[in-house]
């Protein structure tokens, strides 16, 4: 499947983003053995030159990667045309052992590699780089992900083929008891939305509470509420909304959400939902930043920031949960 | 001490079979409020030095601070502001914009400032009357005389009200009586609390009266007679 123009697409993106993270790397390298912020050497005032370039590449080149999460799935759901018994993203995805993996890796891909942005932000907040050593140390820890990402999506990519016989979405998800394995078993949906309206109802508050005035345990529960929450919406919207969303309450497919049939609200549901709760957990990751030369300012403005974008987004997640569901309830269907 | 370059060195090219080292090892000290010229034949380092100064471009080793901080190394972000606000450029060919008007070359470098397009001109306005040049607001500025768009070069290095401005060969293009009054203005602007480094080898300059010190660059080194 790589002659492909979304195969070729994302290996050539792959490629390129690999090249400038192992170019990056070798300035990160040199950072770590040179580089000294007192010292008006040469070298030092050449490092402070290349880590704005190297820098900025990798901003770029990370923030494309995490955008690579939309792309992969709309390409496995254009694969799913020619793989038979699959109808959506899902079945070319468990087509072989690589699609799932490559999947889950960019999305962790996001909160990593956006984790590294936030820090590059931070850093040229301030005039002395105060973070410059920790994000190429980091750049230099998270680089084996990115290589396992661009390599598990090669490997997908190669040993796609139209002869593998995969699962539907329905038998992956479904809630039939007769089509073998299904993900969903044992979530009851009372249950689900108690927990999921109440973990809003929860993280509001906190939030709010946070903007209003500053409390590091608080904090810190805040972001684990958003790791809770994003595991609990995931499930919520697969097993309870996405049915409401497709009007058939068997079909809980977390990919044909996406496609044009159904207003691509999928697309409205995961943007609000991954950004919120990437935004929500880094409001306490940059804490210990806040005792770093110059950058007290640059992380209170941006928690606040932060705090205020994932309320937002998850204002919106709400809504858009919740439309097609309180639709059915208050009009008795569509 | 308002401006200090500590052993500032700058090569272009550097590693290159075209390497040339514009200066070496530099130790400078300018005071606040003074007129300083820099003297010294064509390829010296005056310009390179005036850069430095200018935070155009960081030395390649070496410290070079404006009121204690090194403006050149600071990220390009905080730089601009700094630059923007600290330091005027006159320079050599005026580097005006022909097609736009006198009042809106002025007024070029307080658009990334936010300020009102009203504020701007009055702002303008007031700098063309100091410069005996109001009756040039509407012109184009590829229509007037080498005095008057001097003239115009000086109000916009002035325009951000920055405290030090730097001249690269100001009067190269001026013949004796506009350079005069050339360096009557910056006398008048060192009077008001400015301070003012020209690089020129004209000594029309150099012995003009207002001049604090005469700083002599050769090959890239200052020369101490």
């Amino acid at each position: 499947m790589f002659l492909n123009s979304w195969s070729l697409g994302l290996t050539l993106a792959g490629l390129i983003i690999l090249f400038l993270g192992v170019f990056a790397c070798r300035t990160a390298v040199r950072v770590l053995r040179y580089w000294d912020p007192q010292s008006d050497s040469n070298l030092q005032i050449k490092l402070e030159n290349e880590i704005w370039l190297a820098s900025t590449l990798v901003e770029y080149g990370l923030g494309f990667q995490i955008l690579t999460v939309v792309l992969f799935v709309l390409a496995a759901d254009t694969f799913c045309q020619v793989i038979v018994g699959a109808m959506c993203a899902t079945g070319a995805l468990l087509a072989n052992n690589f699609g799932m993996p490559a999947l889950l890796v960019k999305l962790a891909g996001v909160f990593v590699y956006g984790f590294w942005i936030v820090l590059h932000k931070l850093d040229i907040s301030s005039e002395t780089y105060p973070l410059v050593r920790i994000k190429y140390i980091y750049l230099l820890l998270i680089l084996p992900l990115l290589v396992a990402d661009i390599i598990l999506q090669s490997l997908y990519i190669s040993f796609l083929s139209p002869d593998i016989i995969t699962s539907c979405c329905a038998v992956v998800f479904g809630s039939s008891k007769e089509t073998g394995r299904n993900l969903l078993e044992g979530f009851s949906r009372p249950t689900l939305l108690a927990l999921y309206y109440g973990s809003i109802i929860a993280l509001t508050g906190m939030g709010y509470v946070l903007l209003k005035r500053w409390l590091v345990p608080l904090a810190v529960l805040f972001s684990t509420g958003w790791i809770w929450f994003l595991g609990l919406a995931t499930i919520a919207i697969i097993a309870v909304f996405s049915s409401y969303i497709y009007a058939m309450p068997y079909h809980h497919c977390p990919f044909c959400i996406l496609k044009p049939e159904y207003h691509y609200v999928g697309f409205a549901l995961y943007f609000t939902l991954i950004p919120a709760s990437f935004f929500g957990l880094t409001t306490v990751l940059v804490e210990p930043f806040k005792r770093r030369n110059n950058l007290a300012g640059s992380v209170q403005k941006y928690q606040q920031t932060a705090i205020r974008i994932s309320l937002l987004l998850l204002l919106l997640l709400t809504v858009i949960s919740s439309y097609h569901y309180l639709l059915y309830r208050i009009s008795g269907g569509e | 001490m308002l401006i200090e370059l500590d052993n500032t060195t700058k090569i272009y090219n550097q590693g290159k079979p075209n390497e040339v080292t514009a200066l070496h090892g530099v130790n400078l000290q300018i005071e606040g409020r003074t007129m300083v010229c820099l003297q010294g034949a064509s390829g010296s380092g005056k310009s390179t030095l005036l850069a430095i100064i200018g935070c155009v471009f960081p030395p390649t080793s070496g410290r070079a601070s404006i009121a204690g901080k090194q403006l050149s190394r600071m990220p390009d972000r905080f730089l601009t502001i700094h630059r923007r606000e600290k330091i005027g450029f006159i320079f050599q060919q005026f580097n005006l914009l022909p097609r736009l008007s006198v009042l809106d070359n002025i007024t070029l470098p307080l658009l990334p400032l936010g300020i009102s397009p009203r504020e701007r001109k009055t702002k303008a306005r007031k700098l063309l009357g100091q410069l005996s040049i109001s009756h040039r607001e509407n012109f184009p500025a590829g229509q007037i005389s080498g005095g008057e768009m001097q003239r115009v070069a000086i109000a916009r290095a002035l325009i951000n009200n920055q405290p030090i401005i730097l001249a690269d060969e100001p009067t190269a293009h001026l013949d004796s009586r506009l350079s005069m009054e050339f360096m009557q203005i910056m006398t008048d602007l060192k009077a008001s609390g400015k301070t003012i480094i020209i690089a020129s080898h004209d000594t029309l300059v150099s012995e003009h009266p207002a001049i604090d010190k005469i700083i002599n660059i050769k090959d890239g080194r200052i020369d101490v007679p």
